[in-house]
Order: structure tokens, then C-alpha cells, then sequence
């Protein structure tokens, strides 16, 4: 895939996506995801650039004969028709062989394990339900690439999670190349092989999940995926100063001293301990108060504040069970972090990598 | 929530509307089933005789065996017309929208006695008066805006991604049309087209300026005997026209029941 469309909405957004791949365009709402998708499937022109489907340019092809298929953020659904009639659609109007129909029909039901609702009609089925004949409906006829426009979006949690786990399955099994867009970073890590997060139209990131996480390319993605407690202050030999206090950390780029800069700790890479404690191997230890607590189930959040740092709101997780009541509101604490968890990035313009897999 | 003296003011006007909406149907029918000679309510005893009389006039039967023409003319002239328009101004950006639904709404703000005068004029011109089919199309003209309305507001519910799942999944825009935006705005099509058939058989004003002997239509050969000497064979004719308008209805309903299949959720 190539892309580099010149619109507002979607600016300059150049990549390549190798087949067989899921890749996940993570945004805030009005980022330009749905233009983009859009834009590939043909229901849009890109005002300027190039889209390519497997090295041929599809500029010039009608939505009606691209190779996309493409599962809408409200499903749309053919209301009137049943199930099975929704998956043989795209069949009949692709003038696949008519005899062949209704087996091929039956495998895609299966696949998406509808077996036994072929004849249901749409409002008969379950939200979930409705997911899987839209992906049976957008991946029957063998389209070259996927798209997914966020379907999942109005599901609750629980089943938002099943369904993220359904088509990374289901996109595996048929190695069909994908192209997912989403505001859920959670959904982005899950199900992706590769991640490009977008902001105003343009790609601030494309990297594999794992490195979005790790190694933020800027401010912005940092404070996107994962929780992020920020820093404002200068640059400095060691990282970054903050009014007065010195913070271990490391630049992005290298920065020259007195550079306005931004820094990012992760919620769960910083270290939480009583007033006193030293907590050994941390690069810059400060101490702090309780401000709030805030019990999650799997963790608890801890808002610190800290006379070193003012301004700054710290969060903290923390995943040990049985030290859940460690702290109450308001307690004397230390905190610390080691130099290569913060991350140091230049303020102001934000520094998009562009479309280049890191 | 409604306080008690509220719920009483509520009811009140609703049996008030449903008694006033409903006398005149109720004395028409009782009406048509007196065994005496003259028109009366209530009626002397009860007989069938007259609805005898008007399945025996011939020029009563030949009068709504026209209409039925004129009906079916309507509906085949309006209904791809109306449908094609009502879809057209919903979905579509049209240059002249604004002015396109003024100048559709014009048959229907016009007074009808000037309607009729100027098509009576025009259809003279083109010497097609003195047949049944111009009033067909005639009933079609004046009445349009009611299909535009009713097909407009089902397209108006129709979800704009279902057409771009349509071509996503290979349909050109033929294909997309036929199966995917005709489905959708089936009841709006199946309502107009019930609303055009009832409103061309009723359809008098009209009728009466481009009909002659030959070709009377019901409404305008039940005037026609008004105007000479009131017998219940009236009554019993509009009770046939009563009759028409509930069966329409009820079909609708059955039709219309399509409803729930035909719109998602």
C-alpha cells in the first residue's frame, strides 16, 4: 500500500503495508481515520497522491470494482435481507458462480461461528452477532485488503475485548491483509502487528505495537497510548530540569541545554515507597503526598504531588495486591524513576516520523 | 406525568374528535340500510335492497369501473414518478432543491378548481378530453406531493452507509439502487402509492371539470344524481367508497408490517 493523499483532514500520510498484515491507524475522533478509510475504499478522492492495492494504482477504479472489503462503524447491514443473504451479497454482485453460493455462505457463517443463524434477520441477531456477519459479509469474496472502520466502537468492554481477540483470529486464519482504525489504544496493542498513530491528519508514529509503547516518537503518542504523567521544564546534561529539580532522563534527540522540553514517566515505571525509603536502582528519588488514591480492580492509581515538581499531577500504578492499602490519602511518601523511563522530547512542534516503520 | 383534571380535558377532546370523525361514517352506513324509500336517520327497519339497486345500475357500475381505471392510471403514473423524486430530493444534493420542492408542491397549493380549469384547457388543446386515461394522470399531477412526502421520509431514515456497503461489496449504482435504496424506502412507496389509489378514487373536483357523460367517474356520478333526487342507493355508494378507504388501510397495515423487516433495530 502506498498513500499520499494531500486533503486537510488527511495530510501528506505516506505508508507502506506489507500483505498479510494488521495494521491498526490509532487517532482521537476527527484525527482523519474514517477520511482515510474512505479514501481507500473509494468513496472518497484523494485531492492529491497515490493509493496502491498489491502495486497497482486503484485512483482510477470505482468503489464497485475495488478488491476491499470493509466493515462499517455502524455494520451497516442489509436491514431486509437475512444473514446468510447479507454474506451471499457481495457474491452475487461479484457474479461469483451461483452453484457455488450457498457453500461458500455456509463456510464464512462457520468461520465467524454463526452457523446456526443463517436464516436470522438482522434485527433478530445479538450486537455481537451483527460484528460477525458484517466481517463474514466483508471477507467472502477474497478482497485483497480488509478495512475496519472502527466496528467495535459501540460495543460494551467485555464484549469489545471478544471481539478484538475474534478478528485478530479470524485475520490470521485467513492471512488477509487489514487495515483497522480506532481510538481505543487498547484495541491498537491488541490486535495489531503494526500501529500508526495519527493526530490532525498527520502520522506521528508507525511502528510495531510493542515499540509505540516503549519508544514514543514524540509527546503526543506518549500521552496517547498507555498513561503517561508529563514533565514541563528545560533541558539538561542529565535530562531534564523541573524549577528546581534536576530529573534523570533521556532525550530523543540529543537537545542543547536550556531547550524548552517535555518529559513522559509511564504510570507503571515509576517507584512508590514510605517516607525514608531510598528506593535503590532509581536514577532520581523525590519526595511526595498522597492526593488520591483510586482502586481499578487490577491496580490501584495513586495521584501524587510533590513540592519538587509543582505543577506536575504524578500517577502511579500500583499492581501488588497485597500492598493495595499501603498508602492512605495524604501520606508522606517517596517516589522514583530510573533515567532511561523518561522520556525527553523538544515542545512545541510535535515531531512526526512520518510513514517509515521504525 | 398528568394530573387527574389533565387526563380529563385530554379525554375529553379525544372522544370529542373520535365522535365528530366518526358520525358522519356511522349515519352514512346506517343510513344505506333502511328498507324505506327516503334517506333518514335513523333508518326504517333494515334491508340490503339498496345496495342491490347499485350493483344493478349500470351506469353506477360503468362510473366505478372507471375510477378503478383511473386509480390504476394514478398509481402507475405516481408511483415511479413520486418514488424517483421523493428518493432524489432526500438523498441528493440537487442544484435546485429548494426550488424543485416548490415547484413540486405547486399542484398542491394551487386551489384545485384552478387546476382543473387550466388542464381542462390544456387537454382540450391536445383533444384528449372525453377519455378516462387524462384523469388518471390528471389525479396523478394534483396529488404528487403526498407520495413525494411519503417516499421523502423514508429515504430520509435510510443510513448512507448502507448504499456505500452496496458498492463495497461490488454492486454498481444500478445494483445499489435496486437492493439496497428501493427496499429501504418500500413502505414509504407501498403508503404513497395506497394514499394515491384511495385519493384518485375520491377525487372529485377535478374529475368533475375533465369528464363528460361518457366518461363520469364515481364521485362525479354520485354528484350528478344528488343533484336530481336523494335516495339510500347514495348512502350505499359511500359506503362502497368507506369500505375502499378501510381495506386500503388495512393492507397498508398489513403491507406497512413489511415495516419491521425493512428498517434495521
Amino acid at each position: 500500500m502506498e498513500f499520499s493523499p494531500g486533503v486537510r483532514a488527511v495530510d501528506n500520510a505516506s505508508f507502506d503495508l506489507q500483505a498479510g498484515r494488521f495494521l491498526t491507524v490509532l487517532g482521537p475522533s476527527g484525527s482523519g481515520k474514517t477520511t482515510l478509510l474512505h479514501m481507500i475504499a473509494g468513496f472518497l478522492k484523494p485531492s492529491g497522491g497515490e493509493i496502491a492495492i498489491n502495486g497497482r494504482p486503484v485512483d482510477a477504479v470505482a468503489p464497485h470494482r475495488r478488491s476491499v472489503g470493509m466493515v462499517f462503524q455502524k455494520l451497516a447491514l442489509f436491514p431486509h435481507m437475512t444473514a446468510a443473504e447479507n454474506v451471499a451479497f457481495p457474491l452475487k454482485m461479484r457474479r461469483w458462480d451461483p452453484r457455488g453460493i450457498p457453500a461458500r455462505v455456509a463456510e464464512f457463517l462457520d468461520l465467524v461461528r454463526l452457523g446456526g443463524y443463517r436464516d436470522r434477520r438482522i434485527h433478530e441477531l445479538s450486537g455481537g452477532q451483527q460484528q460477525r456477519v458484517a466481517i463474514a459479509r466483508a471477507l467472502v469474496f477474497e478482497p485483497e485488503l480488509l478495512l475496519l472502520d472502527e466496528p467495535l466502537a459501540a460495543l460494551d468492554r467485555k464484549l469489545r475485548e471478544e471481539m478484538q481477540l475474534e478478528f485478530r483470529r479470524i485475520q490470521k486464519e485467513l492471512h488477509v491483509t487489514t487495515i483497522n482504525v480506532t481510538h481505543d489504544q487498547r484495541e491498537a496493542l491488541v490486535v495489531s502487528d503494526e500501529i500508526i498513530v495519527m493526530e490532525g491528519g498527520v502520522i506521528q508514529q508507525y511502528a510495531p505495537p510493542l515499540a509505540i509503547y516503549r519508544q514514543p516518537a514524540n509527546a503526543f503518542v506518549a500521552g496517547f497510548v498507555g498513561v503517561s504523567t508529563f514533565l514541563d521544564g528545560v533541558a539538561s546534561p542529565a535530562g531534564m530540569r523541573v524549577g528546581g529539580t534536576d530529573c534523570a532522563g533521556r532525550q530523543a534527540l540529543p537537545l542543547a541545554e536550556g531547550t524548552p522540553v517535555r518529559g513522559a514517566l509511564r504510570a507503571e515505571q515509576i517507584s512508590l515507597g514510605p517516607a525514608g525509603d531510598m528506593l535503590a536502582g532509581c536514577d532520581t528519588v523525590l519526595p511526595g503526598r498522597i492526593a488520591d488514591m483510586i482502586f481499578e480492580g487490577e491496580r490501584l492509581l495513586y495521584i501524587i504531588d510533590s513540592d519538587a515538581l509543582p505543577g506536575a499531577e504524578i500517577r502511579i500504578y500500583h499492581h501488588d495486591p497485597t500492598g493495595f492499602d499501603l498508602f492512605e490519602a495524604g501520606a508522606a511518601i517517596r517516589f522514583g524513576w530510573q533515567a532511561q523511563d523518561l522520556k525527553i522530547f523538544k515542545t512545541g512542534r510535535k515531531e512526526p516520523t512520518g510513514g517509515v516503520l521504525q | 406525568m398528568t394530573s387527574p383534571s389533565q387526563k380529563l380535558v385530554i379525554w375529553a377532546l379525544v372522544w370529542f374528535a373520535i365522535l365528530i370523525l366518526t358520525l358522519p361514517i356511522v349515519i352514512v352506513v346506517a343510513a344505506s340500510v333502511t328498507s324505506g324509500n327516503m334517506i333518514a336517520f335513523p333508518p326504517e327497519g333494515f334491508s340490503l335492497k339498496w345496495y342491490r339497486k347499485i350493483l344493478e345500475a349500470r351506469e353506477l357500475r360503468q362510473a366505478f369501473w372507471r375510477s378503478l381505471q383511473v386509480s390504476a392510471i394514478c398509481v402507475l403514473v405516481s408511483v415511479p414518478v413520486g418514488t424517483l423524486a421523493g428518493i432524489a430530493l432526500t438523498r441528493y444534493r440537487l442544484r435546485f432543491a429548494a426550488a424543485l420542492q416548490v415547484y413540486l408542491l405547486l399542484p398542491f397549493t394551487v386551489p384545485l378548481i384552478a387546476s382543473g380549469i387550466g388542464m381542462m384547457l390544456v387537454f382540450g388543446e391536445w383533444r384528449i378530453l372525453g377519455q378516462v386515461w387524462p384523469v388518471g394522470i390528471a389525479c396523478a399531477a394534483i396529488n404528487l406531493p403526498f407520495i413525494i412526502w411519503s417516499v421523502s421520509s423514508s429515504a430520509a431514515a435510510l443510513d448512507r452507509d448502507l448504499e456505500l456497503a452496496a458498492q463495497n461489496c461490488g454492486a454498481g449504482p444500478v445494483a445499489t439502487f435496486l437492493h439496497v435504496t428501493l427496499p429501504a424506502v418500500m413502505p414509504g412507496v407501498i403508503t404513497g402509492g395506497l394514499l394515491m389509489f384511495v385519493l384518485a378514487m375520491t377525487e372529485f373536483l377535478v374529475s368533475l371539470l375533465l369528464t363528460d357523460a361518457r366518461t363520469v367517474t364515481l364521485p362525479v356520478q354520485v354528484y350528478n344524481n344528488i343533484r336530481s333526487i336523494i335516495t339510500p342507493d347514495l348512502a350505499a355508494v359511500s359506503t362502497v367508497f368507506i369500505i375502499i378507504a378501510f381495506a386500503a388501510v388495512w393492507l397498508l397495515d398489513r403491507l406497512v408490517g413489511l415495516d419491521i423487516f425493512l428498517k434495521s433495530k
